[in-house]
């Protein structure tokens, strides 16, 4: 008989550790060839001294890093603090930001579960009542109706508010609100319109904006440093002009091209805006960037102010207040420079923080136009301002959607038109476009790497997303013939990356990873060829 | 005096439900104005079935955007009318769901009939089609309630988030399909209903048949908590998909929403981690750094 949606208790929770109920990779969902014969190392339990320290959810998994409470006074304190913050998160003043889509998604969800096919995690993971769209979001509204709510303790068994709040059901929701990429694939389904994913960024938020809880690389080393260092990478502008002087030689040498990368132009046509994660993991993206702007005979330019070089803002998937301050400073930027507008490069969540999350929060003496690279580049090569030659990339290609592109900002068709034009080998996934599945790196996920999570994320999280690219290929999967996955976004590639490598999909099937960009430079006949270099990296 | 008793429980019902009702709509239409978190497809968007925007134009400012207000209407037809996100993303629940809702529509066109006809609407070929109406509407609803109760308490995926109230509440509409279509077929043509009611609502002299008062008790049991539960969806979906999945209006189109932006950032703010620096308004903490050397800005 199936377990009703309840947290397991701390006792629980060594068993299900010892007995390896955690993430039972037996259970993933099964790869086409040629994966028939693949088998899953299993998620690495947490060794003993790191459960004395770190708290764990419920399948074993670490990555809010939740420091193991010292005492019995102290995690009473916690869940008074964390009840503290629920009502806070439903007043106007705290959360203005999201409350009406928050009361509306804790009110009326029916339980359908139409949602939960939707959610690539609890189909890929094989169906782990955990990972279930409804399962952290039904979590919190029984603390919502039982704790906050006049009479919630009455009847509780009868209203199914029988939850008796204790600090390790905090942890592990916590732990879960970081099982879920905010993809918001389960939304798009819902039938009333709740959005399930809202409410596990709202978890993430109130632990993170009350108890100073969060993913570290979301929070310490991201948000943080990126508004005292300048970018969450840690590069400060010094190295910045560094990682540019390299770049113009890498041109000349990879392209024969002289191109100057223009710093601090004031009053050019673009500023560009990369997720710096490109310069240090990926140079070749922010130099394919270079050749085709300046091919185009675009003015632009990069910023080397502080946060002004690096476009990712973590805010976005667990915290408000570092969000806009983040937004804030990058319009600010932009607005002293002079340019006309920022453009986004390949970086899926700055897209979506810079454009229509920033919409409502920039005041009018910052607001600056800003514009997809999808459509900017989608008129340099449709109305063919750029002389290209698509016989140069004659191998498969086919592409996937970041999710905060396609389902959450509603583009699509620019970077099809692209494909379409210089890429005669191009095949869609299924689904696709405003339909696509998650990376299973989304919502800062592909740059946690603690601990089990990366293990986590390759073998669940990205699970369907692997098959989906499996199956794109199907009919050239032999690793003779190499493969090109468009992934137009800095995070969905570093998922990529680490996809390829945990299936060893370059060696078995000849995948390859990369930007929209270097497609573009790989197919201009001013360029010298071969700008993709088929090494795995 | 039982009568009497009737038409105080329906009347306090109808108060309940009319005034829950209100009060969450009220709630959901004061909220402030919040940060957009538009989902695509939307359907207002022109000419863009795959789910596009006007963000895939190139300077998309110096357009006139254009909304396809048809569009809208007919896909929120079609989600209420067809239940289409059931039946293209949870076929199996649609088969139970879908006469289930069809039921309660019947059922509530029913009730404005026969409210016009206790109003001076008289017309036995009205009546005729009010009694098919809750026989049908009745049986449908009964019928679609029990389905949706036996996969409720079978589906291993339905089983678990399924609580004794949900389940109860599910036995009340099974229940009240069933009363409906006892007294709809059991009164040929209706006669004497609407006269019947229009008595006993206004308190006077008339004698309810027993299988009748139940369905009445009943079936404004069923509106005395509606408004407390998830069920209030019929008009929070407006919410949701207006206000939230198909909000993309920029903020420049809508000086208004600015000032209530504006109005929101002068909001104090207390959340109690240490990097919110809280004490101050919205609008001064997200333009402050705390532990930088600068302190503002």
């Amino acid at each position: 008989m199936m377990e009703g949606p309840r947290i397991r208790s701390r006792e629980e929770m060594s068993t299900f550790l010892t007995e390896n109920e955690g993430v039972d990779v037996t259970r993933l969902v099964p790869l086409p060839f040629p994966y028939e014969d693949w088998h899953d190392e299993p998620v690495p339990p947490l060794t003993q001294s790191q459960l004395e320290r770190i708290e764990t959810g419920p399948d074993g998994v670490a990555a809010a890093q939740i420091p193991v409470a010292e005492s019995d006074e102290e995690r009473e304190r916690m869940v008074a603090s964390f009840l503290d913050g629920l009502r806070k998160m439903l007043t106007k003043e705290n959360n203005w930001t999201f409350l009406q889509p928050l009361m509306l998604s804790l009110d009326n969800c029916v339980k359908c579960q139409t949602c939960a096919d939707a959610c690539p995690i609890y189909t890929g993971s094989g169906e782990m009542e955990v990972y279930r769209p409804t399962f952290r979001a039904e979590t919190l509204r029984k603390i919502v109706d039982r704790y906050l709510k006049p009479g919630g303790s009455i009847f509780p068994k009868l209203r199914g508010n029988d939850i008796e709040l204790d600090w390790d059901i905090v942890v592990r929701l916590a732990e879960l609100s970081y099982r879920c990429t905010l993809c918001r694939r389960c939304a798009q389904t819902c039938p009333i319109g709740v959005d399930n994913a809202l409410i596990t960024r709202e978890i993430r938020k109130l632990m993170s904006q009350q108890l100073g809880l969060a993913m570290p690389e979301l929070h310490e080393k991201g948000s943080v440093k990126q508004l005292t260092v300048g970018s969450s990478t840690g590069l400060n502008p010094a190295g910045l002009a560094d990682i540019m002087e390299f770049a113009e030689e890498d041109i000349q040498e990879k392209a024969g091209l002289d191109i100057p990368i223009p710093m601090d132009l004031e009053g050019a046509d673009y500023l560009i805006m990369h997720n710096a994660g490109e310069f240090l993991s990926w140079p070749e993206n922010l130099q394919a960037f270079a050749i085709i702007l300046e091919a185009a005979g675009l003015t632009w330019t990069l910023s080397s102010e502080l946060l002004g070089y690096d476009s990712v803002n973590y805010g976005l998937f667990y915290d408000d207040v570092q969000y806009s301050r983040v937004a804030l400073k990058h319009y600010e930027v932009a607005k002293n420079l002079g340019v006309k507008k920022m453009l986004v490069g390949e970086c899926g969540h700055a897209h979506k923080a810079l454009m229509p999350i920033a919409d409502r929060l920039i005041p009018e003496e910052l607001r600056v136009r800003t514009e997809s690279c999808l459509v900017v580049l989608e008129d340099l090569v449709v109305n063919e301002k750029l002389l290209l030659d698509p016989s140069r990339n004659d191998f498969p290609v086919t592409l996937h959607d970041p999710c905060n592109i396609s389902r959450s900002m509603g583009i699509n068709q620019p970077q099809r038109n692209i494909l379409k034009k210089i890429a005669p080998r191009f095949r869609e996934m299924e689904p696709h476009g405003v339909n696509n599945y998650c990376c299973g790196g989304g919502s800062g996920f592909a740059i946690c790497s603690s601990l089990n999570f990366s293990e986590w994320r390759t073998r669940v999280a990205g699970r369907l997303k692997f098959r989906q690219i499996l199956e794109a290929f199907g009919d050239e999967i032999g690793p003779g013939t190499k493969k090109y996955l468009c992934a137009p976004c800095s995070n969905c590639k570093g998922q990529m990356r680490d996809l390829i490598n945990y299936y060893e999909a370059w060696d078995r099937c000849g995948i390859l990873y990369g930007g929209l960009v270097e497609l573009i430079v790989n197919a201009m006949v001013d360029v010298r060829e071969g700008f993709i270099e088929w090494e795995m990296h | 005096m039982i009568e009497n008793l009737l038409a105080v429980w329906v009347w306090l019902c109808l108060l309940v439900f009319t005034g829950g009702c209100l009060v969450r709509a009220f709630k959901y239409a004061t909220a402030p104005v919040h940060l957009r978190w538009d989902l695509y497809p939307v359907a207002h968007e022109p000419g863009r079935d795959h789910g596009g925007s006007y963000l895939e134009e190139k300077e998309w400012w110096t357009k006139k955007r254009e909304k396809d207000h048809l569009a809208e209407i007919l896909a929120m037809a079609a989600e209420i009318l067809l239940l289409k996100g059931v039946w293209e993303n949870n076929r199996r629940l649609w088969w139970a769901s879908f006469p289930f809702h069809w039921g309660l529509y019947i059922l509530v066109g029913t009730t404005v009939g026969l409210t016009a006809v206790m109003v001076g609407l008289e017309d036995s070929f009205v009546t005729t089609v009010l009694a098919a109406g809750g026989v049908i509407g009745g049986a449908l609803t009964s019928l679609g309630a029990l389905a949706l109760l036996v996969m409720r308490s079978i589906d291993p995926k339905l089983r678990p988030y399924t609580t004794p109230l949900d389940r109860a509440n599910l036995l009340v509409l099974v229940l009240f399909g069933a009363l409906t279509v006892v007294v709809a077929a059991g009164i040929p043509g209706m006669a004497g209903v609407p006269a019947g009611l229009l008595s006993m609502l206004s308190f006077g002299e008339v004698t309810v048949p027993v299988v009748w008062a139940l369905q009445i008790a009943v079936g404004a049991l069923f509106l005395f908590y509606l408004p407390l539960t998830r069920m209030v969806h019929f008009f929070a979906k407006y919410f949701t998909y207006h206000q939230v999945r198909w909000d993309d209006q920029p903020i420049e189109e809508n000086p208004k929403m600015a000032s209530r932006v504006q109005a929101a950032l002068g909001f104090g703010v207390d959340w109690s981690a240490d990097h919110i620096g809280a004490g101050k308004t919205w609008g001064e903490v997200a333009t402050t750094i705390p532990g930088s050397e600068e302190g503002e800005k």
